[in-house]
């Protein structure tokens, strides 16, 4: 018997013994009429039906395992006959990752959620509850437990500080969202840099940064891309959430930015021999040439000019 | 239900930087009133907005931007159905901000009728006003005026059935004139003002579909997008005869410029995806691609004198450009126990983008001139990652990860000249390796600490700034009560990537600390410090008229300092007032004063980068509630913008606002 035959019966069998085990610890159960649970939790019940979890008790077609109070607590049977406590499943108790699978096993049939399990929020150690309050929401759509803006900045601080600088993307004045760009249930490896960088950024128009979405005109192609910007995404120049410099550039100066990468050293550009260097007429004593961009005003790439000149 | 209340105060503290209007207080009872078989709650605030500017005009515009006049600050409507069986519809929810001409404004709206239909739509507009590259002292020929529009409808049939289908438009533009510049006749730098007007336009279309096959979920979505940019350029003249050139050391005059550079262009894309989520493991891949293509001329027409010659010189040029993008993800989640996750994640990605431009100039001095140009760049990125999350007891848990990435990139540059092709094809590739540890600590149930690592390096980095060998350390530690919250955060980033003739590196360290506190549901207290620190150097090479200068460094220091505090107070459930500070400064290297130039050398480069700004704004509001469905708010706001090494850049600016919430 192979290595690779062997392991997968130990592991077979190490599964169906974690199943057995989990099956002999549950507690006899049923499931009740939901109007049971109304009885002692009339103020949650009174405003049900605005949740959108109500869907499953509006439609009477989902299974008692799917419906209701029961579809996400688990069978009240017993929890009513004991007039409270366990054993009801409660998130406040729950692990992350009970937690996790219990909301997944109606919400993962949603391709915005396929990566959850591996997002860097749930490898920190996040639940759903984390961030949803079914009960307590302070949005009807998303049940967030606070306005968006203030949830991601609650644990994201240094975030927030970005978007308080002189210059930043319109977050805080409620133009765009966190998620316009970011995918917090996780999202599918970037298509930029290295593909592994920056975690959780959606991707629009199916595969592009989503920079591109509202910077159309960034977008190109153009027959002579800026090579750096294709290749290691928007974020080489810009700060994308806020900066100190206008147009969200990554130094006071433009032209420091600009030569910092045109020093011509290295194995670095194209052709592996380093980015290449100004031409010698530019004097960067006279300041018309410190002005990088006043010549090369198509820096984002061009369709006329290798250098970015028309 | 005291709870509920906190919670709610909580949020609207922690929201505390948003501008001070619209009120956080909706007027109206929050659990809304019956109507037949729908309850609403609704609330709409309008009243009158008001800034006065002193200072850099500009700057203000292009960072706060609010002006006077009456405005719909902000609204909301809910309408639920009761008991799920609206006849058109069991839910809306609709939320404005801004209407009536403030620079932000916004409408989300979702209509949606159980198992049947789900329609979600959002517009938005955003006055976007930049005066140019005026940081830091330097002159700024880009600036633009112009109003982006962005509406999205998305609507889903079918949206609880096994069988969905998804219906999407979204339609943006970009309006408005821009001044800028061009380079003209001498190749040496003359440059000329020039006044354009932006009209850009992009459309998209969806279609698509989720279905699912013996437990396999199936998702597919056909996207077309146009994009369409009209904009034309003609010379500024400013009145007097030609132009004169930005810096006007030389002969040269442009009597006029004219530009027309449409074009078009489309990016079809198709995405499929399978996905199953099941009792021990998750399993998803995706498939995509985009088929970018644009068609363009560029037609410039310049007519002027050099050294007193009349010159005349006209430029087309014309052709395609395509950028087909495929990738491929296979993603693997594996969970043996409860305490144990594994995942592993594949990607592929195929960048190509390719293009021929024929480019022809007539130049009264050199002549006719034609050139065929064809570049070619093509991506190829293979990426894998692995992590592994384990949780050994309610108080541990560990993290651990390892990802891999080769990356080759293929380039050509070929022209045809007089009748002779030039080319010169280069390939290179890159590996990426890092690996990532972490811990998660929850010694005591409202206490929890994070502790995490990275640490990467890269075998050909394509630029001097990008990560080379790099590590990053992450510390969490958060204390959460009922009524008090409080989290430390410290995060460090680092990146050496230095070659034998230059060297780059950089770090970056943030620490913050931030609370919120709750003691009664009238006063809640949310208070922040941040320190940002980014130091950087890097190698650079220039030309000082005209002898290459080599082996100096460009520094960049930066020391961000922010500051929020806010502190809301509710007197007899009837007078809301709040007030908050922020204030974000970057010390730079401490200097007060800008360096004084030193020999040839650009003085950026004489001594270290550093700009340093202060951006301050306080405010205040007070909310009175009239009775249950009207509320009266007045706010008062204060900006103040300082550049310390450029004075003229800084403005003060008053802002507030009067309005009156109301519910019916």
């Amino acid at each position: 018997m192979s290595f690779a035959v062997r392991s997968g019966l130990l592991l077979t069998i190490f599964c169906a013994g974690v199943s057995v085990v989990n099956a002999q610890d549950k507690p006899a159960n049923h499931f009740v009429n939901n109007n049971v649970c109304r009885t002692c939790h009339p103020i949650i019940w009174s405003t049900f039906y605005k949740n959108p979890h109500f869907k499953s008790i509006a439609s009477g077609e989902e299974p008692p395992e799917s419906t209701g109070c029961q579809g996400c607590h688990g069978p009240g049977g017993l929890h009513a006959e004991n007039a409270g406590g366990k054993p009801i499943i409660s998130f406040m108790a729950l692990p992350a990752q009970q937690v996790l699978d219990t909301c997944l096993r109606c919400h993962s049939q949603t391709l915005s959620r396929a990566n959850i399990r591996s997002s860097q929020h749930a490898l920190n150690g996040m639940a759903c509850t984390s961030c949803h309050s079914i009960h307590r929401a302070q949005s009807v759509r998303a049940l967030l437990s606070k306005p968006q803006t203030a949830l991601c900045e609650g644990c994201h601080t240094d975030v927030r500080v970005q978007f308080a600088m002189p210059f930043k993307h319109r977050v805080e004045e409620g133009v765009i969202s966190c998620t316009d760009c970011h995918n917090p249930h996780g999202s599918f490896a970037p298509t930029w840099r290295m593909a592994s960088r920056p975690h959780q950024v959606d991707q629009a128009m199916a595969n592009e940064e989503p920079c591109l979405y509202c910077h159309a005109d960034k977008r190109g192609p153009f027959v002579f891309e800026h090579l750096g910007v294709r290749v290691d995404g928007c974020e080489t120049c810009h700060a994308p959430h806020g900066s100190p410099n206008s147009r969200l550039l990554r130094r006071p100066v433009v032209f420091t930015l600009c030569l910092e990468c045109h020093n011509g050293a290295g194995n670095f550009g194209r052709q592996g021999t380093g980015i290449p260097t100004q031409t010698p007429n530019h004097n960067m004593a006279d300041s018309r040439y410190q002005n990088c961009t006043a010549c090369h005003v198509r820096i984002h790439g061009s369709n006329a000019d290798s250098s970015f000149l028309r | 239900m005291r709870t509920t209340i906190l919670l709610f105060l909580m949020a609207n503290a922690a929201a505390a930087q948003a501008p001070i209007a619209p009120s956080p207080d909706p007027a109206g009872k929050r659990i809304g009133e019956n109507v037949r078989n729908y309850n609403i709650v609704d609330s709409f605030e309008t009243g009158y907005r008001y800034s006065t500017v002193g200072g850099n005009d500009a700057q203000y515009r292009s960072s706060v931007n609010y002006g006077d006049g009456i405005r719909l600050l902000g609204s909301s409507l809910i309408v639920t159905s009761k008991n799920g069986h609206g006849l058109l519809f069991d839910q809306i929810t609709l939320s404005t901000q801004g209407l009536g001409n403030d620079p932000y404004q916004s409408v989300v709206m979702r209509v949606e009728k159980n198992r049947i239909y789900r329609y979600d739509m959002s517009w938005r507009q955003n006055d976007y006003f930049n005066p140019g590259l005026v940081t830091a002292g330097g002159d700024g020929e880009h600036l633009l005026d112009t109003n982006n529009r962005m509406q999205d409808h998305n609507l889903t049939l079918f949206p609880q059935s096994n069988l969905k289908v998804f219906l999407g438009f979204s339609n943006s533009s970009q309006t408005g004139p821009a001044y800028s510049s061009i380079q003209s006749f001498d190749g040496s730098g003359d440059i000329f003002p020039l006044f354009s007007n932006v009209r850009r336009v992009w459309r998209e279309y969806r279609l698509g579909n989720e279905f699912q096959v013996f437990g396999i979920r199936v998702n597919w979505m056909h996207g077309w997008q146009d994009f369409k940019d009209e904009t034309g350029a003609a010379l500024v003249t400013f009145g007097v005869p030609g132009a004169i050139p930005i810096a006007p050391e030389t002969s040269v005059r442009l009597n006029s410029f004219q530009a027309s550079d449409p074009n078009h262009g489309t990016n079809p894309y198709w995405r499929a995806a399978i996905f199953t989520d099941r009792k021990l493991f998750h399993v998803n891949g995706r498939f995509t691609y985009s088929g970018g293509r644009r068609a363009f001329v560029v037609d410039e027409s310049a007519q002027g004198i050099v050294s007193s010659l009349a010159r005349v010189q006209d430029v087309v040029t014309l052709g395609n450009a395509e950028r087909p993008v495929a990738t491929g993800n296979l993603n693997f989640n594996f969970t043996p126990t409860p305490k144990l996750t594994i995942s592993n994640s594949t990607s592929v990605y195929n960048v190509r983008t390719l293009g021929n431009s024929f480019f022809s100039e007539f130049d009264s001095a050199t002549q006719t001139t034609s050139v065929l140009f064809y570049n070619y760049l093509g991506i190829r990125t293979v990426a894998n990652d692995t992590n592994l999350n384990y949780q050994l007891s309610p108080l541990v848990g560990f993290m651990a990860g390892y990802h891999y990435s080769d990356r080759l990139i293929s380039t050509q540059d070929q022209f045809t000249f007089a009748g002779a092709t030039s080319s010169s094809p280069a390939q290179q590739s890159n590996q990426l390796h890092s690996g990532a540890v972490g811990m998660r600590l929850t010694p005591w149930k409202p206490l929890s600490v994070l502790l995490s690592a990275e640490v990467g390096t890269n075998s050909h980095p394509f630029t001097p700034l990008a990560d080379g060998d790099y590590h990053a350390l992450t510390a969490r530690v958060q204390y959460r009560a009922k009524s008090f919250r409080l989290l430390a955060a410290a995060n460090a980033n680092y990146n050496a990537n230095s070659v034998s003739l230059t060297s780059y590196g950089s770090q970056s360290r943030a620490y913050s600390v931030s609370g919120n506190w709750t003691p009664r549901s009238q006063f809640t207290v949310d208070a922040g410090f941040n320190r940002a620190h980014t130091y950087t150097i890097g190698g650079i090479a220039y030309f000082i008229d005209p002898q290459l200068i080599q082996g100096e460094s460009s520094i960049y220091l930066s020391n961000i300092n922010s500051i929020y505090v806010g502190v809301r107070y509710e007197i007899r459930k009837r007078i809301d007032l709040y007030a908050g500070y922020t204030r974000v400064q970057d010390l730079g290297d401490g200097r007060a004063t800008a360096p004084a130039g030193i020999g040839p050398a650009p003085s950026p480069f004489q001594a270290v980068q550093t700009f340093p700004v202060a951006f301050q704004s306080p405010m205040a509001r007070v909310s009175v509630k009239i009775n249950e469905k009207l509320r009266w708010n007045a706010g008062y706001q204060y900006y103040g913008y300082r550049a310390d090494f450029a004075s003229l850049l800084g403005y003060r600016a008053n802002t507030g606002y009067t309005s009156l919430s109301f519910s019916f």
